[in-house]
């Protein structure tokens, strides 16, 4: 390999750290980039995909449960008729913003430290979604008719009922879903052509010939990708807004008390961007760890990735404070109730726990310090994940045991089941990380080494400013 | 009969200087090979704007409308459907599955378009493939190829030789349309 030293590059002053350690050259960088395709299986890896593949057959068998024996297996009930399949279903469509966020909205704020983590989100972007998506489906009740909710001239005559918000969220979850895919697949288009060439064994270039449809890295090529690339890039960003939105309105749009709010579709979206940057962390730390990835991922990268968190957490720390104060400020006591029983009924503890890993947790991201000190920043991931969860869980399904006539009332809880596909989809979408991590180029390679090219040229300029200072 | 003529360079400079060069003498259809977007081909190669966005504005508006005639027509004409009181045609109610289908259209457009239209793809056998070491276009080299007449492809290899290309080589195109 050959890389200059970090220490003989001017830094900029006010960059803490850079966003590419080192100049390694295109073929060092492919190499890199590519180890983790190209190597042999380890161990590890295998080990932890068993233990996943595991969880997965759990999942697979409560999903059994479900379809063959109903919905009855749930602890729902009415009035709780949305419980751990909603929450589970805002949870996981929430971690996806943060992918189209960092591959779509920073591209277009031409954020460099995007670069190197772009791909790994959009991939976790995807799977959340298909995660997502399977949730509102087996909601159904009969989920093989599913594909009643499409509008088509059907012998029933009849049509969805569009101004209802759950037939905008079957819109909104499978465009988001479709167009997700898109934009990962172009981007991953140089990628595959690249590993087709670097792999040294037939099947794969094989493989990743096909997948690569035969890119030439030709400039009349790359000319429309890129104009196309920046335009799927333009179009996600709204998407991603309305996505959380129309979620939001699910609930915004009902009369229920804790539901029926205005400020949901800014104050959901906040926090899906929140949940998904605490995601990405969650997962970046321990793959850049152990494929080596510390160049491309540096500690600036997970500094800023803080530095959103942060931001995010206090919007939905707003929201949370802005909720109570409508509760007060409308005078409606059913209102005011909903968030005096967040406070001290019975679900109390899972209201406590939300406040203190949304609101109370992040603040340590003020120190620059914990901004880069990976354990720290993993265990607060993980923490940000829980109270992300807890939130969606009071929000859905606390407001729906205490709606406005007391007779109706009914307390929600959990059974087997209900745990087995939320840790079961964990575990899936585990799976799916880990087959992307071992097949696919899990950093944009093409996109780093350009990145590549514009900083040669910065320190090019900054070394010429320094040498002009000097003299 | 065409003939593939390939060089490789060493840096973008030359690179570009030898596209320059080749096209003002009008030689062939000339194309450059890297492995990440080199600033200036566009103009090296004298490419015009893209249309991609135009493509993807047709697309997405087809979208939109037909999402909202699609809402209008079906709840608000054939199924008229009361909910809520709310009118047959509620155009506030509509606009989340418009947004949502246009975008859907435009991004397919561009990706199927890209893809189909534009790139030609799937080919994953071209001339270029045939020389061994043109699998460096997508890792760390840069090429230049010319799709030229067979009878000039020997004077071409010889500008590329002397505009600085490292490797030269000449691929004939067998029967293809």
């Amino acid at each position: 390999m050959s890389t200059t030293s970090p220490k003989t590059i001017p830094v900029d002053p006010l960059e803490s750290a850079p966003v590419l350690v080192g100049r390694p050259d295109d073929v060092a960088l492919t190499e890199s980039l590519l180890r983790p395709v190209l190597e042999p299986v380890r161990k590890g890896w295998l080990g932890l995909l068993g233990i996943l593949m595991a969880g997965m057959g759990f999942w697979t068998l409560c999903l059994y449960e479900v379809l063959f024996k109903g919905i009855g297996v749930w602890g729902n009930n009415i009035p709780v008729a949305w419980a751990y399949d909603i929450t589970n279903f805002v949870w996981w469509i929430g971690i996806g913003h943060a992918g189209t966020l960092i591959s779509a909205i920073l591209l277009l704020f031409q954020q460099k430290w995007r670069t190197s983590i772009n791909r790994f989100a959009e991939a976790m972007t995807l799977f959340a979604v298909a995660m997502a998506g399977l949730y509102p489906i087996i909601h159904l009740g009969r989920p093989w008719l599913f594909w009643w909710l499409i509008p088509y001239p059907a012998t029933l005559q009849i049509w969805p009922n569009f101004k209802s918000a759950l037939p905008w969220d079957v819109f909104a979850i499978s465009t988001y879903g479709t167009v997700s895919f898109l934009f990962w697949y172009l981007g991953l288009v140089p990628d595959l052509a690249t590993l087709r060439d670097a792999a040294k064994d037939r099947t794969r270039r094989i493989v990743y010939g096909i997948l690569s449809f035969g890119w030439r890295g030709s400039a009349r090529h790359w000319q429309h990708w890129r104009v196309g690339y920046l335009l799927l890039a333009g179009l996600s960003t709204p998407l991603v807004v309305s996505v959380h939105t129309i979620v939001s309105f699910d609930f915004a749009i009902s009369q229920l008390p804790g539901w029926h709010t205005t400020i949901f579709p800014p104050y959901f979206v906040a926090g899906a961007i929140f949940s998904g940057f605490a995601m990405v962390l969650t997962l970046m730390i321990p793959a850049r760890k152990a494929f080596g990835f510390e160049h491309v991922v540096t500690p600036r990268h997970l500094d800023n990735m803080s530095k959103v968190m942060l931001a995010t957490g206090l919007m939905v720390s707003y929201g949370y404070a802005m909720e109570w104060f409508i509760a007060w400020y409308s005078g409606s006591p059913t209102e005011w109730f909903a968030f005096y029983n967040r406070l001290v009924g019975p679900y109390r503890l899972i209201y406590a726990v939300q406040l203190f890993c949304n609101v109370v947790a992040p603040q340590i991201l003020w120190l620059p310090r914990a901004r880069t000190n990976v354990l720290i920043l993993f265990l607060l991931s993980i923490l940000v994940n829980i109270g992300m969860w807890a939130e969606r869980f009071v929000i859905v399904a606390v407001s729906l045991t205490r709606d406005f006539i007391p007779s109706s009332w009914a307390n929600y809880s959990p059974t087997w089941v209900d745990w087995g596909l939320l840790f079961g989809s964990m575990c899936t979408f585990g799976v799916l990380f880990m087959l992307f991590l071992r097949f696919m180029p899990a950093i944009a390679i093409s996109e780093v080494k350009e990145l590549r090219r514009e900083l040669e040229h910065e320190d090019h300029h900054a070394a010429a400013r320094t040498a002009a200072e000097g003299a | 009969m065409t003939s593939f003529v390939l060089g490789e360079f060493g840096e973008e400079k030359a690179l570009l200087d030898a596209a320059r060069a080749l096209r003002a003498k009008g030689i062939g259809t000339l194309d450059l090979h890297s492995p990440y977007p080199v600033h200036g081909a566009d103009e090296a190669l004298g490419l015009r704007r893209s249309t991609v966005p135009i493509v993807a504005l047709v697309a997405g508006v087809t979208g939109a409308v037909s999402g909202y005639v699609l809402q209008w027509w079906t709840v608000g004409i054939d199924w008229p459907l009361n909910v809520g009181n709310r009118p047959p045609h509620s155009p506030p109610a509509f606009i989340p599955v418009t947004f949502e289908l246009g975008v859907l259209f435009a991004s397919l457009s561009i990706f199927f378009g890209l893809l189909f239209a534009y790139f030609r793809f799937p080919r994953v056998h071209h001339p270029v493939f045939e020389v061994e070491a043109f699998r460096s276009a997508s890792i760390d080299g840069l090429w230049l190829s010319a799709a030229v007449g067979r009878t000039e492809a020997d004077e071409v290899a010889g500008d590329l030789r002397r505009l600085g290309a490292r490797t030269v080589s000449i691929v004939p195109e067998e029967g293809t349309p």
